[in-house]
């Protein structure tokens, strides 16, 4: 049994099931007549969406049934024809689209409802494209070629799913880049576990943009991205925060703190640019040194510290583990091994992190 | 993210709510408000749900056109999977079901220890559980369960199940190990690794054992794998309240356990040499391990309104974390002396560490958005937030007895009675706070389709509340036991206490310093619709951020970023960036901290009747608190080439001029990725990546003449000055250079699959230093050839291979195999594959493999439920 929308099998059977494109007489042969007409009042003239068909209070219909019919500003005077009239060209469609999340959430609240709640809820009102398939901007598209705006498909998503996580994508980066939700989603197929993704994960999505900051994973000292242990949305909404970075949390340390909690302290003895950023030492995505410093010890250190006596002799070769005059300064973790408490001291003697 | 449209949740948070249709037009979870746990996958299957992909759908997503169609920038959507008939979970249920059993045999041979391979990864010889995907959905109600799982071993794997009712629910409780392995080749010497209490071995006497001795049962130490391991479960909860009123409420508790390396100072061994004699030189350095036992419990509630025209958010955070082991108790094998000859009052047995406070934090933050006419929006946010710690603090040193020296005016003894009880303390508990304060306001207006501007103002407050004054009411004296009383026992005048008597000269610090800051950030911004197909914008930022108790009381900061988006090129989506910054502040002081140090306090006492030494050189400019001037630059094209195809490509590069003599004075990044994907059909699926990326970093230092320090020419602060020297001046340029390349293949025969892939990654690094004169070297007679390290790389290459095939209708076998070989070398590890003890030295880590290669093959039987 496959699940797809009712009507489904029909349009099944009645389109091939090639890959060869359809002329416009084939798609107008294919139809079948609409189920809600589309003769029927224009819905966007003084409403913004259907009611939803049903006793609320005795269905069991979910708030899909309130889902509204976008206008398409490209087509705005065309009317809703119903899910039924949209897969009978659209076959293949629906037998992907009714196996993903979204479309069986739609499909479970329309059961007891009607068919609204469907194609058109994100597509907008269908009666012209059904005169006219080829016609661009007939409907509300979202793929590359579509003649509709980004802002018009954002609208259309943010239909359903404003707030929340998407607070803040009014002036995100990623609105102001002219991204469309259909960059990195995809609500027709199943291409993702979960988040209707365009790609198979979340980093994979992340990185049809950011490839230089996937490839920063793979050196040496990295976090869990390629192995599958974390993606970028553990850290970042991609959606939009009140942080230029796009985290989760107020700062970057608190992003941090999250997973790395000990080091939140307060501590009795604080070291300034630690509390200030991790980012002054670190860099998340990678690095080739230990602990995905940003750069080799001692000479991160020695960037800040020029005080007396044992910080700001220059180490060179000679000072190595190999060399003539071994130094503790330099070999191993260098600094770390005498400053070790180096995020924070909460010990009486650890004014400078050795205890 | 997981598209769920919550609803009614009212036996889950206790509010009884009538079961009636909402209108709440909020969908999805919250899933992306919280940090943490959107992937759930391992080293076997990083996406977590690989074997559910195939076969590929032949027929793609449409019947009305060939191929895939791409996303509005131009990226091919990857063949769908086929979708199978699903099962009725009974007869005439509505219930149905599908699901599917990866399981089989692994074996890992070669280095299977080598670092890299396992560093986050839980590799084992043995059975393993793949994936256990299983889902069950009631397409009349809505209603869901999903289960998945794998593991790959007792340190790597994960078990989720969500449930849950399309626009009503949803309930999820998951449980996973996180491996992360630090070193695998560790040699600690000390008994009790993984205690709070490291002791020597039988054949070493605390503090008064011969380098010899050391060396020995250096060589005599097991190997170990140090590294934490994550234990992470939680249960979430998540609906509509009432109407649109939306409530969230997850509880999460991790657990790590494991070592780490840490440290042990004894003071210098570098400055005070082994002469000759068996107990070696007078300072000692110890890399020790400590214990890692933490939890956390981290709690969120979250309640949301979304309506038409406003938008609320209300989200509360509590996390609490636990340290069980908070501190690290060793011993030290060295005899710590004095470096003027005599003998020392006692021997140096013991160090102590604090490990981390447990902590409590919580924050609060409210978010309010309008809709406005012209497409316009008003977004208000404030968040409170507190770090809290009160733990008891451990005594300033935790010897027994009398460390330092007396020799004739030099009476430097340290009566450990004084200082290792809490009754030495000015305080008893840490009473550690630190508040934060979150305002933002942003307004937006689109009031034509081609126009739109926007502008927000950001206020941020950290408001560091600790006090701590190191004061000891048993002794009356200032400041603390400095590197568990060693220092003191080997130099004169270094105890780290002050006093108004034979401590009358110490500058020590005596207090603790409560950094803060205030950040306001304003912007502005304006986008242009050019046509259909060009969109420019510009951004000005302008950052007033007021240190606390830093070098500067402020900073201020303006960037001006302009971006294009264009899809005018043809069937290019081009997206390019570039962003100029300038920082500049208040004036620098080079020592902002004389407050916190005895220097402030009456009866500091200026040795030789002058200031104290210099705090550091006047030139200084640390890298958080100096001008800087930054140039930034982003190209990032998508490209269609024919139908079945897409190249894509990033160009970027970065340029930060810091404008100082000494400290970090430049960096720079340039670096571009290319990548062709290639899905000519549902079998067959390609793609080749390539990436380069070279960095510079440069800094500058100075050392100081030391011979100068306690007379009255360490005063001068100037560069260039006595105490610091022109001749002492040198330079460090950090290179690096990184390439990457990636091939995969996957092509499916119809009766099997092969799928290839192999990943490549290469890091070059190499660092060169610049000196004025060999005085700014500790050993200036040593030569210095090419004035260059060693230079460092990491390389590893991965070749994966699978075949797949079918044995049954619902029942197939994967076979696979991949082979891992890499090479390493970082010169701070030069040398340690010979001895770990250096002197009055001891290291435990020797460093990550310089060379491997692991094999793992495997099979996996794949039943479809």
């Amino acid at each position: 049994m496959l699940v797809a929308w009712p009507g489904g099998a029909w349009a099944q059977e009645a389109a091939s099931p090639s890959s060869t494109a359809l002329t416009q007489s084939d798609i107008s042969r294919m139809l079948p007549p609409t189920d809600m007409g589309a003769n029927r009042p224009n819905p966007h003239a003084g409403m913004q969406a259907h009611p939803p068909i049903g006793d609320a209070d005795t269905s069991t219909a979910t708030p899909f049934d309130a889902a509204t019919i976008p206008v398409n500003p490209l087509m705005p005077d065309a009317d809703p024809i119903g899910a039924k009239t949209c897969i009978a060209c659209h076959a293949q469609e629906n037998i992907q689209a009714s196996h993903t999340l979204h479309v069986a959430s739609f499909r479970a609240g329309a059961a007891n409802s009607g068919p609204q709640a469907a194609c058109e809820t994100c597509h907008g009102p269908g009666s012209e494209h059904a005169k006219n398939p080829t016609t661009p901007g007939s409907i509300i598209a979202f793929t590359h070629d579509a003649k509709t705006g980004p802002e018009v498909q954002a609208g259309v998503c943010l239909g359903c799913h404003a707030g929340g996580a998407r607070q803040h994508w009014t002036g995100s980066v990623h609105e102001m880049r002219q991204l469309s939700c259909t960059d990195c989603h995809n609500p027709m197929a199943r291409l993702s576990p979960e988040g209707v993704l365009a790609k198979p994960s979340i980093n994979e999505v992340c990185a049809t943009c950011h490839q230089d900051i996937r490839a920063k994973f793979n050196r040496r000292s990295h976090m869990p991205l390629p192995e599958g242990q974390m993606a970028c949305t553990d850290c970042h909404n991609p959606h939009g925060t009140l942080t230029k970075p796009l985290l989760k949390t107020d700062t970057v340390n608190e992003t941090c703190y999250t997973c790395h909690a000990e080091k939140r302290g307060p501590f009795l003895y604080e070291h300034a640019p630690v509390r200030e950023s991790c980012l002054n030492c670190h860099d998340p995505h990678g690095s080739n040194q230990q602990t995905l410093l940003v750069a080799p010890l001692p000479m991160l250190c020695q960037q800040c510290h020029t005080m007396t006596r044992h910080p700001n002799d220059l180490q060179v070769p000679s000072n190595l583990g190999n060399g003539l005059h071994p130094d503790e300064r330099l070999m191993g973790r260098a600094c770390l091994t005498c400053h070790t408490n180096i995020h924070g001291s909460n010990n009486p003697s650890g004014s400078r992190f050795h205890k | 993210m997981r598209i769920d449209h919550p609803k009614s949740f009212a036996a889950l948070l206790g509010m009884a709510m009538a079961a009636c249709a909402s209108t709440a037009s909020a969908s999805d979870t919250s899933g992306t408000m919280r940090v943490g746990d959107m992937q759930y996958g391992n080293v076997l299957d990083p996406r977590g749900w690989t074997p559910m992909r195939s076969p590929a759908d032949p027929d793609g997503m449409s019947y009305l056109h060939a191929g895939m169609l791409r996303t509005p920038s131009g990226a091919l959507y990857p063949y769908p999977p086929k979708v199978d008939d699903v099962k009725p979970l009974g007869q005439g249920s509505d219930w149905t079901y599908e699901g599917l059993v990866e399981f089989g045999y692994i074996h890992v041979g070669g280095d299977k220890n080598a670092e890299f391979f396992r560093q986050y990864a839980g590799w084992k010889t043995g059975a393993a559980l793949g994936l256990l995907a299983l889902e069950f959905d009631n397409r009349k109600t809505g209603q869901y369960v999903e289960f998945r799982a794998s593991h790959l071993s007792s340190d790597d794997q994960y078990y989720r199940l969500r449930a849950g009712k399309y626009g009503s629910y949803r309930v999820e409780a998951f449980y996973r190990d996180i491996p992360h392995v630090i070193s695998t080749t560790a040699y600690p010497l000390w008994n009790g690794v993984g205690s709070t209490n490291l002791t020597l071995p039988a054949s070493l006497t605390p503090g008064d054992s011969t380098v010899a001795a050391v060396q020995q049962a250096s060589r005599d130490a097991r190997r170990r794998d140090l590294g934490p391991q994550r234990t992470r479960s939680g249960l979430s909860l998540e609906g509509a309240l009432y109407r649109d009123w939306i409530g969230y409420a997850s509880i999460t508790n991790e657990k790590r356990d494991g070592t780490r390396l840490w440290g042990g100072p004894m003071f210098f061994n570098f400055a005070f040499p082994s002469t000759g004699s068996p107990f070696g030189g007078n300072g000692g350095v110890l890399e020790t391990v400590r214990p890692i036992d933490f939890s956390t419990t981290d709690v969120n509630l979250g309640l949301r309104k979304v309506g038409k025209v406003w938008r609320f958010n209300a989200v509360y955070t509590g996390s609490f974390f636990r340290d069980h082991k908070d501190r690290l108790d060793y011993q030290n094998p060295f005899l710590i002396s004095p470096v003027i000859g005599v003998p020392a009052a006692g021997l140096v047995t013991n160090g102590e560490y604090s490990l981390e406070p447990d902590n409590d934090y919580h924050n609060l933050r409210l978010e309010l958005s309008r809709e406005l006419k012209w497409r316009g929006q008003l977004s208000l946010a404030a968040a409170y937030g507190t770090m809290r710690q009160n733990d008891r603090l451990l005594p300033p040193v935790n010897c027994t007895g009398n460390l330092g020296f007396a020799a004739g005016p030099l009476q430097q003894i340290i009566p450990c009675a004084n200082w290792n009880t809490s009754a030495s303390l000015s305080q008893q508990d840490a009473n550690a706070r630190i508040d934060t304060q979150l305002l933002d306001a942003k307004l937006s207006f689109h009031p034509t389709t081609s126009f739109g501007w926007h502008t927000e103002v950001r206020y941020y407050k950290e408001d560091n509340k600790t006090r701590y004054l190191a004061f000891n009411p048993l002794t009356g004296q200032y400041g603390y036991i400095s590197e568990n009383g060693s220092q003191g026992t080997v130099v004169p005048g270094e105890v780290g206490i002050f006093d108004r008597g034979y401590y009358s000269t110490s500058n020590v610090q005596i207090a603790n310093v409560p950094f803060g800051y205030d950040d306001t950030l304003f912007e502005l911004g304006g986008d242009w619709n050019i046509g259909q197909k060009n969109t420019l914008s510009a951004v000005y930022t302008f950052d007033h951020d007021q240190p606390k108790h830093r070098e500067r009381d402020r900073l201020d900061e303006q960037r001006l970023k302009l971006s294009w988006v264009s899809k005018s090129l043809g069937d290019v989506t081009l997206r390019a960036s570039f962003e100029y910054g300038d920082r500049d502040g208040g004036r620098y002081n080079y020592d902002p901290y004389a407050a916190f140090y005895s220097q402030s306090l009456p009866g500091y006492v200026p040795a030789n009747g002058v200031a104290p030494t210099a705090f550091t050189v006047d030139a200084m400019r640390k890298y958080d608190m100096s001008d800087r001037k930054e140039t930034k630059g982003r190209l990032i094209l998508i490209y269609p080439l024919g139908t079945a195809s897409t190249v894509s490509g990033t160009f970027y590069g970065s340029r930060d001029q810091y404008g100082t003599q000494i400290g970090r004075q430049n960096t720079s990044t340039t670096g571009f990725t290319g990548t062709w994907d290639w899905q000519p059909a549902a079998t067959t699926t390609a793609s080749i990546y390539i990436g380069a990326e070279s960095t510079r970093l440069k800094m500058a230092n100075v050392a100081d003449q030391e011979t100068l320090i306690g007379t009255p020419a360490d005063v001068d602060p100037s560069f260039g000055g006595a105490l610091y020297p022109l001749a002492k001046y040198w330079q460090d340029l950090d290179s690096e250079r990184n390439y990457n390349a990636g091939v995969t293949f996957s092509q499916d025969f119809g009766k099997v699959r092969l799928d290839l892939g192999w990943n490549y990654s290469q890091s070059l690094s190499k660092l060169n230093y610049t000196f004025n004169s060999p005085g700014a070297l500790t050993y200036p007679n040593v030569p210095q050839g090419d004035q260059a390290f060693p230079n460092n790389h990491y390389r590893t290459s991965t070749f994966d291979a699978s075949l797949s095939f079918p044995l049954a209708r619902n029942v197939g076998l994967r076979l696979f195999g991949r082979y891992e070989s890499g090479s390493f070398l970082d010169w701070h590890y030069l040398g340690f594959d010979d001895t770990l003890i250096y002197d009055h030295r001891i290291y435990t880590d020797e460093g990550p493999q310089t060379h491997y290669s692991v094999s793992v093959v495997g099979a996996m039987l794949n039943v479809k439920l």
